[in-house]
């Protein structure tokens, strides 16, 4: 049973993906489950309408305010269950039993200020030393793990008999305020919090604790422009979006639709003068969407069901690995960009591995699922070429069509050349083949992999 | 669509900030390893989140089994249902392993199997006093994931760096075996920094080995086709993205054929694997150690690893599958290792982030720093535990809090000890473990 939510959840999001008429909502929303980390692999296989749940809250809160999706996020029972808040209790001594810190720890490495003492540009700030300075230490994990005490699925007759329902992983966790920890509670900046003011307050005190804090707004805009626009963005450009972040112009901070608007707008998104650092690789998900986007996929039955998403392309829709993500912000991969100290964080699952699988779906999808092909099943999802199999006997109007329709007519020379070279081994009469031969060579091609 | 230079980019990166990292320490052995006469394999074995290994070596003897179960309490093994082994040379404790671990029992019995006990990332020797007055450098970001698996990947403590240890291993006998036709450095569980390397690059296939491309065929318009793509993968490229993207294919294409090709002649082994992520993993290094003279291998490592230890939650349902799991696989894998005749020169060995806290938090366990880590192998000086095992108290000498045991060995000492046994000169045990001169110990004695 949760298997098949699990493949309806999957086809839910393929359809948005593809399909919403709130595109870039959708985009900023993938973008926020990268960094708002929540699995369908770990303790959430079995609550795919808690999973559901935590996707909508994410695409609505795309463009609104930080600091009320960091509550949503707290509050959701999707990462009350991922990261062990939901049933987290107040310590008991006797027992030796003391809060647990899952989340107060990953809500400040990943989710708000990380590790390290940021300047406004995102660049660590060091001490004397060179060694950059911590943003916060064991007694403020502790703090925030006994904040997160007392909270549990809404609506049990108590604390002891919440148990899972259809309903109750999809709604905000609810306090129970008996086993809500009411002692003080060190907080971020030496702030402490007062004892026995109760969890519900205790909660909203310690999120503004967190959202205030100066590092906030680098280390979030420095995120969504990897997620968005570039591996390497400069420390000015991380500037001008977390200078939006702080204050919109309104003197409201945290003001996610004037990021994005910031992130998207700036110079640097559209450089005159591209650079060879400029852009990102795209991920594999994204090249999926963006193939079927532009073959106008369906299927037979109406959905998508891609329930093998992952497997061949080394993610799918909240489903990492871990907490920490597909791939981290930071990783190198050997050669000239790490020797550069730059980054290409997509690049950290482009193993050989995982290549290969993304070339070989790709194979699949192009040339035995599309709308020439023959025998296929309800579920088959299946590209349109039949605008491209009618002009396939002109090689050069083929290769047009298909550099503006998947690489905004930028195709380079040698593709360009070497497709070429394959339309003429394949005869004039057989279009399907040449259609789908023009097409398999440009998505796994470099330059398809790659997002200017 | 005219590109900026890679000089100009240099400039402005420069001006940025972008300065490339000055200090990186190459990987220039001093006692460079002659050729190799023979063949040996290391086998990481990866336990993502943190295992608790005080639930997997547990004291057994009343006094100190007494201590352990009044630290975890609702998480405590009971001392009856520990499964004892017998170490040959007793600290003055007795021990026993989880009870879903018969298989790691008997390989410890049997002398093929060893624990090294509280070993953790450290920079020199610590005591709780130095610990709490901060009188001794310490790793940084201590009980967070990435930060401590990035630790025991690299041994960077607080440097700044770039490679692994066992990236840097592969730099140090790149010389020695320049015949292979496979890299040193393989991984069955994705990238790693344990195999990042300033010269060599680590290959990263599957589970079950290498895929092949489809579409690539031998004759004909399949055949046009695989060329076609290698001349794509094989141009040139105006960005960094596009360039690392096409070298990546062009490593995939290149052992895709190489590897797969070995690897469909090896041989049948009747040792079974458990039907486990780790166990299908471990299989296909068997099998490619099986055909390591068909790709010409004289030293290989191999990267596996195991998920699921964050157990933060369910700790006491969830733990039984994890430990039996890793118990199991290791096992099968020790056999088939004898069946091919090979055990004496294969050596698999676990790590993980961190140990987890003694004490609970209702129903599971949260990060902590030292813990014990298990080492297989027909060369293994089994049937004993390496280091000193703490006394597992709660604000008790080891503490620094909740039950977070401060290691009592370090991971160089345990690196240096696989680094040597696999060809290291002990010249360049500092290249492979930067912290080992500050410890006394460079070699624990585990591998001869």
């Amino acid at each position: 049973m949760p298997f098949e939510r699990q493949r309806d959840r999957i086809d839910a999001w393929f359809r948005n993906a593809l399909h919403g008429e709130d595109q870039l909502r959708q985009r900023v929303a993938f973008a926020l489950s990268e960094i708002l980390v929540v699995s369908q692999n770990g303790a959430l296989a079995s609550y795919p309408y808690a999973l559901a749940g935590y996707y909508d809250l994410l695409a609505e809160h795309a463009f609104g305010n930080y600091r009320e999706l960091l509550e949503a996020v707290t509050l959701h029972p999707a990462m009350g269950i991922y990261l062990s808040m939901l049933g987290n209790e107040k310590p008991d001594p006797d027992r030796n039993i003391r809060p647990d810190e899952n989340y107060a720890r990953e809500l400040m490495q990943l989710f708000s200020i990380g590790l390290v003492q940021l300047h406004p540009d995102g660049t660590p700030v060091l001490d004397a030393d060179g060694v950059p300075v911590p943003t916060y230490d064991q007694a403020v994990i502790e703090g925030f793990a006994h904040v997160f005490t007392g909270w549990h699925f809404a609506g049990a007759a108590s604390f002891r008999q919440a148990f899972p329902t259809a309903q109750n992983q999809v709604v905000p966790m609810q306090l129970y305020p008996a086993f809500h920890d009411d002692g003080a509670k060190q907080l971020l900046n030496g702030t402490v919090l007062p004892p026995g003011q109760g969890g519900q307050a205790d909660l909203e005190a310690a999120l503004d604790n967190i959202f205030q804090h100066p590092n906030v707004g680098p280390f979030i805009a420095r995120r969504l422009l990897q997620r968005l626009v570039t591996s390497n963005p400069s420390p000015g450009y991380v500037r001008r979006v977390a200078d939006v972040f702080d204050d919109n112009g309104a003197g409201v901070r945290g003001d996610l639709g004037a990021v994005v608007r910031a992130i998207l707008l700036d110079a640097e998104a559209r450089p005159a003068l591209p650079m060879e650092i400029d852009g990102k690789i795209k991920e594999p998900l994204l090249r999926l969407t963006q193939l079927w986007r532009a073959y106008d996929a369906q299927s037979a039955g109406g959905g998508y069901p891609f329930v093998a998403a992952s497997v061949f392309l080394g993610q799918g829709p909240l489903q990492a690995p871990s907490v920490f993500n597909f791939f981290s912000p930071d990783y190198a991969p050997p050669g000239e960009i790490r020797d550069s100290s730059l980054t290409a964080p997509e690049l950290e699952i482009a193993t050989e591995y995982q290549n290969t699988l993304v070339t070989n779906l790709f194979f699949y999808q192009v040339f035995g699922l599309n709308s020439a092909s023959t025998g296929l099943e309800a579920d088959d999802i299946v590209i349109d070429i039949d605008a491209e199999i009618a002009l396939a006997d002109d090689a050069d109007a083929l290769l047009d069509r298909v550099g503006d329709t998947l690489l905004g007519g930028e195709m380079s020379a040698v593709l360009r050349a070497e497709i070429a070279g394959m339309l003429a081994r394949i005869p004039a009469d057989d279009a399907a083949l040449r259609a789908a031969e023009a097409i398999y060579l440009v998505v796994t091609s470099p330059e398809f992999a790659y997002q200017r | 669509m005219p590109m900026v230079s890679r000089r100009q980019f240099l400039q402005a990166g420069a001006a940025a900030g972008l300065a490339s990292c000055p200090g990186a320490v190459f990987a220039q052995g001093v006692g460079m390893p002659a050729p190799f006469d023979d063949y040996r394999a290391l086998v990481c074995v990866f336990l993502f989140g943190g295992n608790d290994s005080f639930n997997m070596l547990v004291p057994r003897s009343a006094a100190e089994h007494a201590a352990y179960a009044a630290s975890r309490q609702n998480l405590a093994i009971e001392r009856a249902a520990l499964l004892p082994i017998n170490p040959a040379t007793p600290d003055g404790a007795q021990y026993g392993l989880h009870p879903a671990m018969p298989g790691v029992q008997s390989l410890f019995e049997s002398g093929r199997a060893a624990f090294v006990t509280n070993v953790g990332p450290l920079i020199r020797p610590t005591t709780r006093e130095q610990f709490l007055a901060g009188a001794v450098p310490l790793p940084p970001q201590l009980f967070s994931h990435n930060d401590q698996q990035d630790q025991w990947h690299s041994l960077k403590g607080r440097n700044v760096t770039r490679t692994g240890w066992a990236g840097r291993v592969a730099d140090l006998v790149r010389a020695a075996v320049s015949d292979q036709r496979m890299a040193t450095n393989a991984s069955l569980f994705g990238t790693s920094l344990y195999q990042s390397a300033e010269q060599t690059v680590a290959y990263v296939m599957g589970p079950g080995g290498p895929v092949q491309f489809e579409g690539f065929g031998t004759t004909g318009v399949l055949l046009e086709q695989r060329r076609a793509f290698e001349r794509i993968i094989g141009a040139d490229y105006d960005t960094v993205y596009e360039r690392a993207y096409a070298e990546i294919q062009q490593r995939a294409v290149a052992s895709a054929d190489r590897v797969g090709a070995a690897l469909a002649g090896a041989p049948v082994l009747a040792t079974a694997f458990p039907a486990t992520p780790l166990g299908r993993q471990l299989e296909t290094v068997a099998r490619l150690v099986a055909v390591r003279d068909e790709l010409a291998m004289q030293r290989q490592i191999f990267f596996v690893a195991a998920g699921g230890f964050d157990t933060h939650d369910n700790q006491v349902a969830d733990q039984p599958g994890l430990l039996g799991g890793v118990s199991e696989a290791l096992a099968a894998f020790y056999s088939a290792t004898a069946e091919l005749g090979i055990a004496e020169s294969v050596t698999s060995f676990t790590q993980s982030d961190f140990g987890r806290t003694l004490t609970s938090n209702g129903d599971g366990t949260d990060h902590a720093w030292g813990g014990n880590q298990l080492v297989v192998g027909g060369a293994v000086r089994g049937q004993e535990l390496y280091g000193r095992y703490p006394l597992l108290e709660i604000g008790g000498p080891d503490d620094v809090g909740g039950g977070r045991m401060i290691p009592t060995t370090s991971a160089d000492q345990y690196a240096a000890t696989l680094a040597r046994w696999f060809g290291i000169d002990d010249a360049d045990l500092d290249i492979v473990a930067p912290a080992i001169a500050n410890f006394a110990e460079r070699d624990l004695g585990f591998l001869p």
